[in-house]
């Protein structure tokens, strides 16, 4: 009798067992961290979103996560051609995302009016968005107090460092420009022909900008009366960016990069990535943007694949006081506030805008995040070090694009050696 | 074989069954899934020529405007209104679009707008190079998806290269691009079966990249895609990519939620390098359900079955334990049994082995002798009552115990129960009485040994069970039965024994059991006594009720209803005479009275000696003399043999007496002789008893009375015996002889016939048979002896001398046509009764 109580016992059991197998479900990541639906779980249908990428991987895996509490929940990403100037002319038509990327630059701009009009109030309490997460110098509001957009990710200017190069020569990472100086000679010294590179074909994104516009938004920030005179672009204004071309001329000077070796970089891109990769230079410098390119083309260089190292993104040290951490939003995200979806795009955004989904989000996407704590992900860490004087916003500032144009042009210039400093400011404001 | 084992095997039989039910459905599923797989290809092929169709269509539409544009010289302004006016899609538009400055015209005005029909495709990718655009009617032209600059809406466009006139007469090159939304597109471009809900299609250029694009497919590039979520090196990939370009076919990929995928893949035929893609989460093709369902009934039935065995199998082993306890108990019994008859067998055994030993040694003292003779005979008696029990309760047990009814005197059986209990109440010197009340019917029709029996039993286990000085009295009374041709008779033993527990009583008729108590302990019993009575009684048809108290005695009423047998005595009349009658017990002394009225005499009647002393001696006085005293032996003050001897001494020395006890008066004959009684009578005062008596004392002797010790009736008698037992044909023939009778012995039935056909008329008197003999066995040999031609021969009384003692035994030999029946052991006297009743035909 024992045994066959026993026997039916472990049967039961087995029985048992099965079915909690069979009907466990894997508690969803995000509920550990306390995000909780404030809709029906069941509700279907999908929510349109719209961008300039081809493909947005990183919004398809946080989607996969909001799916986690609404699994009949699609995501519909489009790619829209030629973003800026079509993405009015889409919120307008049939095909109007329910959630669409948004620029900031696109504020007081006459032809990119409909994109911040159909934007919703981020701002609204009513939608419970987690705004304390976003760092405060790319959350930016209208002059009313509205926020149209959040930032979902963020960019600034730096350098690619070979953390493996640096320790196999004994050398640190520089924090100041003498660093920066002394650490290039010894790189050099060490066989090194390029200890610092950097895209110098054009001037978007060059290494000269790369390098001088930080130092540039620190010598005029606080300046309202400079940034004034800058943005009306008039011809007078280009002294102040006299000590910023004497520092990019000193800086070619120093040696730091060899110009012919940069020239040899076809974009500002792929080509700087795939040269970073080949392992013998220390240092490149490059935007935020160019950094979420380095994960996937791993891959791509055999160099890499046959000698893989360690990087990571750290501030280009332009003063002896340190380097500046130029604060600059990146992707933002706006809701259409005519969406016919708003509640649960809504709630997708309530998802998505809390330090955890942001910052995962980033991490997949290999950008900067746009939450307080840069410190998750050791890319980005040593921007979190920065000083927090020393962390500036070029939106705070207030510089027009035009004006940080004719700065790109001046910079680009003066470290060609195309001009000299005095030309590159007597021609502020005309420089094409 | 263990429990253990058994549900050990039971449960490795299911799990292989399961097992099988497991792999069989896998094999059944990847089947299953290979047709859905195979089923999927076959769907993209034919949206492939679907698609293909619509693709055509649409193409040859955009060729016949290009065509037309390109051949009446139109401006782009005249090209926009001929195809404006052609238009029959709602959906659709047209841009001509130079391809200098990649501007043009729109058929559909721009949105919000509704005359602005400019287009530009400065800022798209799609026309900054139309070379790819090959001449109308050679190919399909169709650009990726992108943005209609016009409305935002994502389309295609359908592409010819077509030549405008410019300004100035010039020929400018345009292209035609006829636009369809994707939306439009998406209504046709799904696959028709339920099934293949979540299948989604592409179409890819020699590149790779998608010329449609379906939302599961990811990235720009079809290779992209594959590479990023598919862990492959480049060569792997590149080699998949090339089968998937130039074949019809598929492969397992991974999606970018990194489930599992089936991709089908065929080239689509008209338009050289595109593939058309077709993708769907392999758990969709992959139906399991009905798997799990079969899975789960083939489990729980088995665990059913499972259990059902087990619980069957467990109720058959309760069983099986009950019958081997069952097995067990009556095994025990059995061992107990025969413990108890090895005990019980052995007692007298020993008693008779050890006194033959002592009769041996002492052959010189007679008296010791005889002493060890009787006691040898007691014995004797006690081991046939035992063996006769032993094989009455295990023919009564096994239902085979049958009546054999014959005609008897109630009378011969009361007195043979009180001659078999003299002995014991003798030695345990225990107060006797046998009372009768009415009893007419001397002979009776029924099984008297069966009756005998339990008289015997019940009142052999009263005086066995009273203490020595205790009282034991026997009523036996005769009413009128319910049932015609019977009479009632009741039978009534009283003691004053040990009595029995109520625990012992709702047991006491199974056999073997016998009361717990010191006393019953050194009392030679079976224990089968009164499960054999109640038996006996039930099949004769009457009750057994017993009343009994521990430690003051025990009462046994026993009810049959008896029939009548037709012969009864003749009219029993004695002359008018004056009877006295003695006796200090006033039932007795009633009934007696009754009787002897009954039987024509003047009865009166004293309670004491001294009573009857001064009524005889009254009556002397008177000249009026008694005819006939009786006189009870036991009574208060002056027993009967002192009262004989005053009457004698004082009073009539001539007065005949008759002296009565209920008693063996063997010890006292002497005495009474001596005393002057003239004869006794045995209690109880039967009415044929004290009829024939009284005829003896007054000189007129009944033609029923046997004469006792005169065997001179037997003399010159020759019988035959048939026995093949040396020592038994020794012993009959020995007792014979003592009686004046020879014998002549056949060793078996087969002599016996021999014998008996060759016999002179007159050679023997009887036949005593034995039944069991080799070559021919008394029944046969009987059989036989009635089928002889000599009349005296065929008409011999055979009489039964065997061991076979049962009833059914006694009518087998009845029925051959012996013409009585004497087991073995023989009583002798039995045998001498039965030759007299033989002799004189009764």
């Amino acid at each position: 009798m024992t045994s066959m109580k026993k026997a039916v016992c472990i049967l039961m059991a087995a029985l048992m067992t099965l079915s909690l197998v069979a009907c466990s479900k894997t508690k969803p990541k995000a509920a550990e961290e306390g995000f909780t639906p404030a809709l029906d779980a069941s509700v279907g249908g999908s929510i349109r979103i719209a961008g300039g990428y081809d493909n947005f991987e990183a919004l398809e895996a946080e989607f996969d996560r909001f799916n986690e509490y609404y699994p009949n929940v699609e995501l519909e990403y489009t790619k829209v051609d030629d973003y800026s100037n079509m993405i009015g002319t889409v919120l307008d038509g049939n095909d109007a995302p329910d959630i669409y990327v948004n620029y900031s630059w696109m504020y007081g701009r006459d032809q990119y009016k409909s994109s911040i009009d159909h934007a919703e109030n981020l701002a609204d309490p009513a939608l419970g968005l987690d705004l304390g997460c976003i760092r405060e110098n790319i959350l930016l509001n209208t002059d009313d107090g509205s926020l149209p957009m959040v930032p979902v990710f963020s960019n600034t200017y730096g350098m690619l460092v070979n953390n493996d190069l640096f320790e196999k020569e004994g050398l640190s990472v520089p924090k100041t420009y003498q660093e920066l100086v002394d650490v290039c000679k010894a790189f050099r010294d060490k066989g090194y022909a390029n200890p610092m590179m950097g895209f110098s074909q054009q001037e978007t994104t060059s290494v000269f900008t790369l390098v001088t516009y930080p130092y540039f938004c620190e010598t005029v920030a606080g300046d309202p009366e400079a940034v004034e005179k800058l943005n009306s672009l008039d011809a007078s204004a280009g002294e102040y960016m006299r000590p910023s071309l004497e520092k990019i001329d000193q800086f070619m000077k120093d040696g730091c990069v060899d110009l012919k070796a940069c020239d040899e970089i076809e974009n500002n891109y792929d080509a700087v990535i795939l040269r970073f990769f080949e392992g013998d230079v220390p240092m490149m410098t490059c935007s935020g943007d160019t950094v979420s390119g380095t994960k996937k083309r791993e891959s791509r260089s055999e160099a890499f694949i046959a000698n893989p190292f360690a990087y990571s993104f750290v501030p280009i040290p332009m003063s002896d006081e340190g380097a500046v951490f130029l604060d600059m939003s990146n992707l933002q995200f706006s809701v259409n506030k005519n969406s016919s979806n708003l509640e649960m795009s809504n709630e997708f955004m309530r998802f998505l805008i809390t330090q955890g989904e942001l910052n995962e989000m980033a991490q997949n996407k290999g950008l900067m995040s746009s939450t307080v704590d840069l410190s998750f992900n050791s890319m980005y860490a040593a921007f979190g070090e920065v000083p927090e004087a020393k962390v500036l916003s070029p939106e705070e500032i207030g510089m027009s694009d035009d004006a940080v144009t004719q700065l790109r042009l001046a910079v680009f210039s003066v470290g060609r050696g195309d001009k000299t400093i005095d030309e590159a400011i007597a021609g502020y404001g005309s420089a094409e | 074989m263990k429990k253990t084992l058994i549900i050990t095997v039971n449960v490795i039989i299911m799990a292989a069954i399961l097992v099988f039910v497991v792999l069989y459905a896998q094999y059944v599923n990847k089947d299953s899934y290979r047709r859905q797989v195979e089923h999927f290809e076959n769907t993209t092929v034919t949206i492939e020529r679907v698609t293909e169709n619509y693709l055509e269509g649409e193409q040859s539409i955009c060729d016949v405007w290009a065509r037309y544009i390109s051949s009446n010289s139109m401006t782009m302004e005249e090209a926009a209104e001929y195809i404006r006016s052609s238009h029959v899609l709602a959906n659709a538009s047209a841009h001509i679009v130079s391809v200098e400055t990649k501007n043009g015209l729109s058929t559909r005005p721009k949105l919000g707008s509704s005359d602005d029909y400019k287009v530009s495709y400065e800022r798209m990718d799609i026309l900054k190079n139309a070379d790819w655009i090959e001449e109308i009617g050679e190919s399909i032209n169709i650009t990726r998806a992108y943005t209609n600059p016009m409305n935002g809406e994502q389309s295609l466009a359908f592409c010819n290269r077509i030549t405008l006139k410019g300004q100035n007469g010039s020929k400018e090159n345009a292209v035609l691009l006829r636009v369809i939304p994707i939306s439009v597109l998406e209504q046709k471009w799904v696959f028709p079966q339920s099934e293949l809900v979540n299948a989604e299609l592409s179409i890819i250029d020699r590149s790779g990249d998608y010329i449609l694009k379906g939302s599961g497919f990811k990235n720009s590039s079809f290779l992209e895609f594959y590479k990023s979520y598919n862990s492959s090196d480049t060569e792997s990939s590149e080699e998949l990519f090339s089968r998937i370009k130039s074949s019809t076919g598929s492969v397992t990929m991974l999606n970018s939620h990194g489930q599992e995928c089936v991709l089908a893949f065929t080239p689509v035929s008209s338009k050289a390098g595109w593939t058309m893609l077709g993708i769907v989460p392999a758990k969709d093709l992959d139906i399991k359900n009905k798997n799990w369902v079969l899975f789960g009934v083939v489990s729980v039935g088995l665990l059913v079955l499972f259990l059902l065995d087990l619980h069957y199998t467990m109720y058959l082993n309760k069983r099986l334990q009950i019958t081997a306890r069952k097995a067990e108990a009556a095994n025990k019994a059995k061992t107990d049994f025969l413990s108890t008859m090895s005990h019980d067998i052995r007692t007298p055994m020993n008693a008779i082995i050890g006194l033959t030993t002592i009769a041996e040694k002492n052959t010189a003292d007679e008296a010791s002798t005889k002493e060890s003779l009787r006691k040898i005979s007691l014995a004797s008696n006690h081991l046939l009552t035992l063996i006769n029990d032993i094989l009455d309760i295990s023919k009564v047990e096994s239902g085979k115990l049958k009546l054999s009814p014959l005609t008897f005197s109630i009378v011969e059986t009361v007195e043979n129960l009180i001659n078999i209990s003299q002995p014991m109440i003798k030695e345990k010197n225990i107060e006797f009485s046998f009372h009768i009340n009415q009893m007419e019917k001397e002979y009776l029709y029924t099984d008297q040994l069966r009756l005998n029996q339990i008289y015997i039993n019940i009142l052999s286990n009263a005086i066995k069970y009273t203490e020595p000085g205790g009282r034991v009295g026997v009523t036996l009374r005769e009413d009128k039965s319910d049932v015609p041709g019977c009479v009632l008779l009741t039978y009534i033993v009283e003691d004053t024994g040990i009595g029995m527990s109520p625990e012992f009583m709702e047991n006491m008729y199974t056999p073997f059991s016998r009361q717990v108590d010191s006393r019953v302990n050194s009392i030679q019993g079976t224990g089968l006594g009164l499960a054999i009575t109640k038996q006996m009684v039930e099949l004769i048809g009457g009750t057994i009720e017993c009343q009994s108290e521990q430690g003051k005695g025990t009462t046994f009423t026993v009810a049959l209803d008896i029939p009548v047998a037709d012969r009864q005595r003749e009219d029993m009349q004695l002359d008018p005479i004056d009877v006295l009658i003695v006796d200090d017990d006033e039932i007795m002394l009633q009934t007696a009275v009754d009787t002897l009225q009954s039987l024509g005499t003047s009865v009166e009647q004293a309670g004491s000696g001294l009573e009857a002393i001064g009524m005889i001696e009254h009556r002397h006085l008177a000249g009026k003399d008694y005819n006939v005293i009786i006189i009870d032996w036991k009574m208060p003050e002056v027993d009967g043999i002192e009262t004989i001897r005053r009457i004698r001494s004082e009073i009539d020395a001539d007065v005949p007496i008759l002296l009565i006890s209920a008693y063996d008066w063997s010890d006292i004959e002497d005495k009474a002789i001596l005393a002057g009684a003239n004869g006794f009578v045995s209690k109880p005062l039967f009415k044929s008893t004290l009829y024939d008596k009284i005829n003896t004392l007054i000189g007129k002797e009944s033609k029923s009375i046997e004469p006792e010790d005169d065997y001179s009736d037997l003399q010159g008698l020759n019988i035959l015996v048939a026995e093949d037992n040396e020592i038994n044909w020794e012993i009959i023939s020995t007792l014979l002889s003592m009686y004046g009778i020879t014998s002549e012995h056949a060793q078996n039935g087969k002599i016996c016939l021999d014998m008996m056909s060759k016999a002179e008329e007159g050679s023997y008197t009887l036949i005593f048979m034995d039944v069991q003999m080799p070559e021919m066995n008394g029944l046969d040999a009987t059989r036989a002896i009635r089928k002889l031609e000599n009349p005296w021969a065929a008409n011999i009384p055979i009489v039964a001398m065997t061991a076979d003692a049962f009833s059914e035994n006694i009518t087998a030999c009845l029925d051959a046509g012996m013409n009585g029946h004497i087991a073995k052991p023989i009583d002798v006297k039995l045998v001498i009764k039965e030759i007299r009743r033989i002799k004189e035909g009764r």
